[in-house]
């Protein structure tokens, strides 16, 4: 078979014009022709949490089509027509295709975002003898964005291409090039993707609301605790922005988290900080959270439509339009309100000093703060085993009717217990840290659903009251609870059974190892 | 793969001219394809801006294989390559006496281009020597223009008479008329009388002057003026060839 000739791909350093590089070719005696040129422009999406470069997943658009390309390869894998020009999108906007069942494997839930946008000048050459015979082609393609256009291409990229034959002039121009210091090796496709990013001032997976914090178990207690704290307050600001453009829920969803991580871990650490101080910031944080409740509420009812109307009979889907109608209806005030509060100075001065507060790194007193200067593995080892006590104990004081208050209230041990451990996390060994979180989460989940349906239950009793002229919309929301009432009684059901696998042998185990081998 | 020869004992009738035009339009309508230079005058390799590499000679043409690999071009047509001539062709014939079985040493040389082309072109130098009987073999169609002229005529009726004194396989011989101009008199006979003797193409090439400024444009006359009567009736011609051929049909383009 014949062998097809080597492309040579190469870049330009953005310092150079392109006229140094045709000047060089020109040099060799061949001569260089444009063919042709074309512009193009490209915009980048994805969710704030980079989900769709997590699974190694570019998206772009280009005119009205949507493509999906592999971040290793730069091949496209699909695409689907979408006209939809919003900054933003979720993945049921699009048609029904493979693009969207693969955004919908990386978020169902979040916004895919403009990160930017890209255009691109492409040109097409060609390089002759002196016969005027094409002996190889030569494209480019300028890259600028579109939001920094007076800035210029940022890159250039080049692919020389010799046809078949024609390899030892080729390389001719190929030497005459090697010579130009301005000339780099080519960037593979994710290189490319991650210069573009950068370019648009953009982290490349630069947030997650996870805890990530690599603590020294040796530090004073106070040290880790304002790194925590310090983080919980990043994410805070880092989802403002999205909060206020609505993009999606969960911005308002890590917001909070990050609150209630601040205020539970502040509770839990006793004499870590001096309380004279703190006690204005609690009280801001709990402010806070509670001027957010309602709008989250709103919003996990809008995320649990889907599963509303599966939950009903065919027939009785419509009718419960009204109800999801009223609900974005109240959102919306609630929303602005919030907004408002968010640019506030009071808002702002209140966090300005909470952060001046964290980046202090002098010890406070003594007196007031008796535990500041413990170790961080000794704090952590004593308030796990505290929480996790507490924990037990309350959960096997349950009685068989397993009430709603006792279930609630255990609820609750439970996320204090689950923030000390992520907290810590990194100073134990990831393995066992991991099953301790595991064995937590099941009794978590289990609690977590039952409260949820007990909330969305006294919800939906509380609008029926409201509109109970409307039968249809009453018989919907009566077949909503009808499901729901089933599901919590399911969950307390399950209680006992859940609660006596994690207050186990097996688990207490797992606690005991995790509380004495760090000790030595 | 098909190989396609354009030949005549005659000179100067339209062989090359019709090789460059053919090869080009099965370039874009069944791709990829190749044209051979076989004239050490190299006509069809100037029309296509081509010159061989100082170290390809018919010396290496002979031995094929990566020799011929090596020194296929790529014309700037997309899935149209070129074999180019050289000038020491012109010794072929000599060289090729010397081989073990001559006429079929181009065949056994074409044959290893099979998985690459689709169609290969041969463009043939005027005369009838044992490289002709090479191209004879190699070829599964060999188109012959012939000018509506009673010399014409005549030096294909040596071809016939040559292949049948070497019980060679005259089915492969696929005559149509060059360069026609339908205002003489002896044109026109001439067509009249051959018009439904078997094996004659019907298509014929009318005269055309856009034709002799290939010289000027040095590309295929198909790929400039499309529309010129001479382009309309190669891209014919080509449609009947193909259907020799027991080609499945493709659509037009080009
Ligand atoms: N249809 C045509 N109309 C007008 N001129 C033509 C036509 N076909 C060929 N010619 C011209 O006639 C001359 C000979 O044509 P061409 O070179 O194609 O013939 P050939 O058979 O290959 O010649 P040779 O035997 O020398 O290789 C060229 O100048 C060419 O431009
Ligand atoms: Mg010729």
């Amino acid at each position: 078979m014949l062998a097809n000739p080597k492309t040579l791909s190469f870049r330009l350093n953005h310092t150079v014009s392109l006229e140094a590089l045709t000047e060089r070719i020109v040099l060799t005696g061949f001569k260089l022709e444009v063919v042709s040129s074309s512009t193009e422009r490209r915009e980048f999406y994805d969710t704030f949490e980079w989900q769709a470069f997590g699974k190694r997943l570019v998206i772009v658009k280009k005119q009205k089509t949507l493509f999906l390309i592999d971040l290793n390869t730069g091949q496209q894998i699909t695409s689907v027509p979408f006209s939809n020009n919003s900054a933003s999108f979720f993945f049921d906007a699009l048609p029904r295709s493979a693009v969207r069942e693969k955004l919908s494997t990386c978020s169902n839930i979040r916004a895919f975002s403009r990160l930017c946008t890209l255009d691109t000048i492409s040109c097409f050459y060609r390089i002759l003898d002196d016969n005027r015979k094409t002996i190889a082609t030569l494209t480019s393609e300028s890259l600028c964005l579109s939001e920094k256009k007076s800035q210029g291409a940022f890159l250039h990229l080049f692919a020389l291409s010799p046809l078949r034959g024609y390899e030892e002039e080729t390389a001719l121009i190929t030497e005459a090039l090697s010579t130009l210091d301005e000339v780099a090796t080519v960037l593979d496709f994710r290189a490319q993707f991650l210069l573009i990013m950068r370019k648009a001032e953009h982290r490349v997976q630069g947030y997650s609301a996870k805890i990530m914090l690599t603590l020294n178990p040796d530090a004073p207690i106070h040290e880790s605790a304002r790194q925590l704290l310090q983080f919980t307050c990043s994410v805070m600001q880092l989802n403002e922005g999205g909060i206020k453009k609505d993009i999606d829920s969960e911005f308002l969803h890590d917001y909070r988290v990050a609150i209630r991580r601040t205020r539970s871990v502040m509770k839990q650490l006793k004499g870590v900080f001096d309380s004279s101080e703190t006690t204005c910031f609690l009280n801001f944080f709990s402010e806070l959270g509670k001027r957010t409740n309602e709008l989250r509420d709103q919003d996990v009812y809008l995320l649990r439509k889907e599963s509303y109307f599966n939950y009903l009979p065919p027939f009785l889907q419509p009718s419960l339009n009204p109800f999801f109608r009223n609900i974005e209806a109240s959102r919306k005030p609630l929303h602005k309100q919030f907004c408002h509060y968010l640019s506030s100075n009071n808002y702002q001065s209140s966090l300005k000093e909470w952060e001046v507060f964290i980046k202090q790194e002098a010890l406070p007193e003594v007196e007031q703060a008796p535990n500041a200067s413990r170790s961080t593995k000794e704090v952590a080892v004593e308030s796990i085993k505290k929480s996790w006590k507490k924990v037990i104990l309350h959960g096997r004081q349950i009685s068989k009717a397993t009430t709603d208050e006792e279930l609630h209230a255990l609820r609750i041990d439970c996320k204090k217990l689950r923030y000390l451990l992520e907290f810590f996390s990194s100073i134990f060994p990831s393995e066992t840290i991991t099953l301790v979180i595991q064995q937590l989460k099941e009794l978590q989940d289990n609690l977590g659903d039952f409260v949820d349906f007990a909330v969305q239950l006294r919800f939906l009793h509380e609008q029926l009251a409201t509109m109970a002229e409307e039968k249809l919309l009453a018989a919907s929301m009566g077949g909503l609870m009808t499901t729901l009432f089933q599901k919590q009684e399911a969950a307390r059901l399950k209680f006992h059974k859940t609660f006596s696998s994690f207050d186990h042998e097996e688990t207490s185990q797992l606690f005991h190892d995790l509380l004495t081998d760090t000790q030595t | 793969m098909k190989t396609i020869a354009l030949y005549s004992i005659k000179g100067g009738v339209g062989k090359t001219a019709a090789a460059v035009n053919l090869s080009y339009l099965s370039s874009l309508l069944s791709p990829p394809a190749l044209i051979c230079d076989l004239d050490p005058q190299g006509a069809s390799s100037y029309y296509f801006r081509i010159t061989a590499s100082k170290k390809f000679n018919s010396d290496k043409f002979l031995k094929g294989n990566k020799k011929i690999y090596r020194n296929i071009k790529a014309t700037d047509y997309p899935n149209l390559d070129m074999l180019p001539s050289d000038f020491s062709y012109r010794n072929l014939d000599i060289e090729l006496a010397e081989e073990k079985k001559p006429q079929k040493k181009l065949k056994k040389n074409l044959e290893e281009l099979s998985d690459d082309y689709r169609f290969i072109f041969l463009d043939c130098p005027p005369n009838l020597t044992l490289l002709s009987e090479s191209v004879f073999a190699a070829s599964d169609l060999i188109l012959v223009p012939l000018i509506p002229t009673t010399l014409s005529m005549r030096t294909f009726t040596q071809l016939k008479e040559f292949f049948e004194s070497n019980k060679l396989d005259s089915s492969k011989i696929r005559p149509f008329f060059s360069m026609v101009e339908k205002q003489k008199k002896l044109h026109r006979d001439i067509l009249e009388e051959f018009s439904n003797t078997p094996g004659f193409l019907s298509q014929t090439i009318p005269y055309n002057s856009e034709v002799e400024k290939m010289g000027i444009y040095r590309s295929p006359l198909n790929a400039v003026l499309p529309n010129s009567p001479a382009s309309k009736a190669y891209r014919s011609l080509w449609d009947e060839v193909k259907a020799q051929l027991e080609l499945p049909g493709e659509n037009h383009a080009g």
